[in-house]
């Protein structure tokens, strides 16, 4: 490669710094509107002249932010699990044998992708209700809890495995149960990591069902509290940015922890 | 990543059958035939009642009409739902509204993003991550925290983007965006691209660092020019990737509107803001009438997978890999 000329240089560097601005300016205005009171929160100031932390005491009075929170967490976290499980052996099923049917299968999990959310909420809707599990976790989950997603990108995963072991440990005696969580679990650890990360993030962003089945601020995950609470016309635009900036932080801060893992696992499966 | 819609679609490869240990034969080949099922069993089962059973029953209740009250039974008015909704009028806009969005969203989802990776690229140093890592934190944040925090930045009388172009003197008075006809879709649009270009251009990242570097200097070495080298090299051997992000974006884009135009404009102002999968939404839990928000449903589902075999086609046709 030739070296490039300085201004060429600087321009790309200018460019992207402009696309940087961008992307993170909304993000820096919402922590900055977060801390200013009343008289200063219509002024553009870039840095709150009168810093006060009232507007998180007010939103925390609001709202159930901690139990929005665990069941942020708890949803999101029961989402990835249960995808996780019923994918991996899926994806093992698909990948151990041959049998017939597996054609047919492949087809019903890729015509999945099809399917739009909004064209099952209904027969979904009727059926959770039915099951008395509005206003519950279990009720957010369970439409979730399989994830096509999640079994193919396995699927890819285990591609990768070379067969001569699985056909070794096979004839060694090794119990199909024993093959998927001794010997190939093991091995592609860190792709089931990166697909559990893109999981917990779609989970925890998922919000049309959630919104559905939870009315209440306390069943609701923070997603929906927080909607509740734009829609409340208030004109308390600071403790509105307080409260979004508290729906943020665990996102970003696992962000920050896993940055690289979380860019490699987008890299490497994509997005639904 | 192209791999996966293309496995998906592929049969699999096939490993040779387990040996066998001396075991009775008759036995030992029913409950092998068995066990594949018995793996994929739970994931089988909870497709059948979360995905394909409510598919099949939006499909019934579009041919009937039912206002979702327990204890009533859908009515049957055969292909009644279908003509009206043709004849509906704010149907008929949202079906524009979708293709606003959908052909409006590919600059932020191919075009932009496609420069921006091909910048990046061949910059050296920690600073290309740094970007990257950057770029991408809009995309994970939630879209409710994101609405928050837009509605605020464009508030009609305080918003920091109205104040802000007050003081540069492009403006007179203040803009209600959300409440105005000719802007509240852009800015619907706005959020959600500025959403995807930082995942685009992660994607396409990632797959211009498979392109072997050798090309690029045989191109110098006769004296090709940097633009000549990107649509010479770059843009033929990133169209799988091209392809698969295109794909994504035309059959998503609704779907990723959706939460944005729920929260920030309820698909108005007289619905110039609304897409078809909102209406669909609206025509089920505003209006109560499941049958023609189930219509809309499978005329949708039968246009979403005309395209999207058309795409795939399309994919196998002119996706050139390098060998």
């Amino acid at each position: 490669m030739k070296r490039k000329p300085p201004a060429v240089s600087i321009l790309q560097h200018g460019l992207l710094s402009l696309m940087c601005v961008i992307a993170l300016f909304p993000l820096y205005w919402m922590l900055n509107s977060s801390f200013k009171n009343e008289s200063d929160i219509f002024k553009s100031d870039f840095l709150p002249p009168n810093p006060i932390l009232s507007n998180y005491s007010y939103a925390f009075e609001q709202m159930p932010i901690f139990r929005m929170m665990f069941n942020s967490f708890g949803v999101s976290i029961l989402m990835t699990a249960l995808q996780l499980f019923t994918g991996l052996l899926a994806a093992y099923a698909l990948v151990r044998w041959r049998f017939r049917g597996q054609t047919l299968i492949f087809t019903l999990l890729s015509l999945t992708w099809l399917i739009p959310f909004q064209s099952i909420m209904i027969p979904n809707y009727v059926l959770v209700n039915d099951m008395g599990m509005n206003e519950t976790l279990m009720g957010i989950v369970l439409p979730f809890a399989v994830s096509t997603f999640a079994i193919l990108s396995l699927y890819q995963s285990f591609q990768s495995f070379p067969k001569v072991l699985i056909e070794a440990a096979c004839i060694d005696g090794q119990s199909d149960f024993g093959i998927l969580t001794r010997l190939i679990l093991p091995n592609i650890k860190s792709s089931v990591a990166s697909l559990g990360i893109i999981l917990f993030i779609n989970g925890w962003n998922e919000y049309l069902w959630p919104m559905l089945i939870t009315k209440k601020m306390e069943n609701a995950p923070l997603q929906i509290g927080l909607k509740l609470f734009v829609n409340s016309d208030s004109n308390m635009w600071g403790s509105l940015m307080a409260a979004t900036t508290v729906s943020c932080l665990p996102i970003l801060l696992i962000y920050l922890l896993l940055r690289r893992q979380i860019v490699d696992s987008f890299v490497r499966f994509g997005i639904k | 990543m192209s791999q996966a819609i293309e496995n998906a679609y592929a049969p699999p490869l096939a490993g040779k059958p387990p040996v066998a240990l001396d075991r009775p034969r008759t036995r030992s080949k029913a409950l092998r035939m068995l066990k594949p099922w018995l793996y994929l069993l739970p994931a089988l089962v909870l497709l059948g009642i979360f995905m394909y059973r409510p598919l099949l029953y939006t499909f019934y209740l579009a041919f009937h009409k039912w206002s979702m009250v327990p204890g009533t039974e859908p009515l049957y008015v055969g292909f009644d739902n279908f003509s009206r909704l043709l004849a509906n009028k704010s149907f008929a806009d949202s079906i524009g509204n979708t293709v606003f969005y959908t052909a409006l969203l590919l600059p932020f989802s191919i075009v932009i993003p496609l420069a921006l990776a091909a910048v990046t690229h061949h910059m050296e140093g920690r600073m290309k991550n740094v970007y990257r890592a950057l770029f991408f934190i809009p995309m994970i944040l939630a879209p409710v925290s994101v609405s928050a925090i837009w509605r605020w930045l464009f508030h009609p009388s305080g918003g920091l983007v109205n104040t802000a172009l007050m003081k540069l003197g492009l403006i007179e008075t203040p803009i209600a965006y959300f409440s105005d006809p000719s802007f509240a879709k852009w800015i619907i649009l706005l959020i959600t691209g500025w959403k995807m270009i930082g995942f685009s251009t992660i994607m396409f990242s990632a797959a211009l660092t498979g392109i072997n570097s050798e090309y690029y200097e045989a191109a110098s070495q006769d004296g090709a020019g940097s633009m000549r080298q990107f649509w010479n090299i770059t843009v033929p051997l990133m169209s799988p990737m091209i392809i698969f992000m295109l794909t994504m974006s035309i059959l998503f884009s609704s779907q990723w509107t959706f939460a944005y135009i729920d929260i920030l404009t309820t698909g108005g102002p007289y619905g110039t803001s609304t897409n078809v999968y909102y209406e669909m939404y609206k025509f089920a839990f505003s209006n109560l009438n499941a049958g023609f928000s189930s219509a809309a449903s499978l005329l949708f589902f039968v246009v979403f997978g005309v395209i999207s075999l058309a795409l795939n086609s399309l994919s196998r046709r002119f996706s050139f890999y390098d060998n």
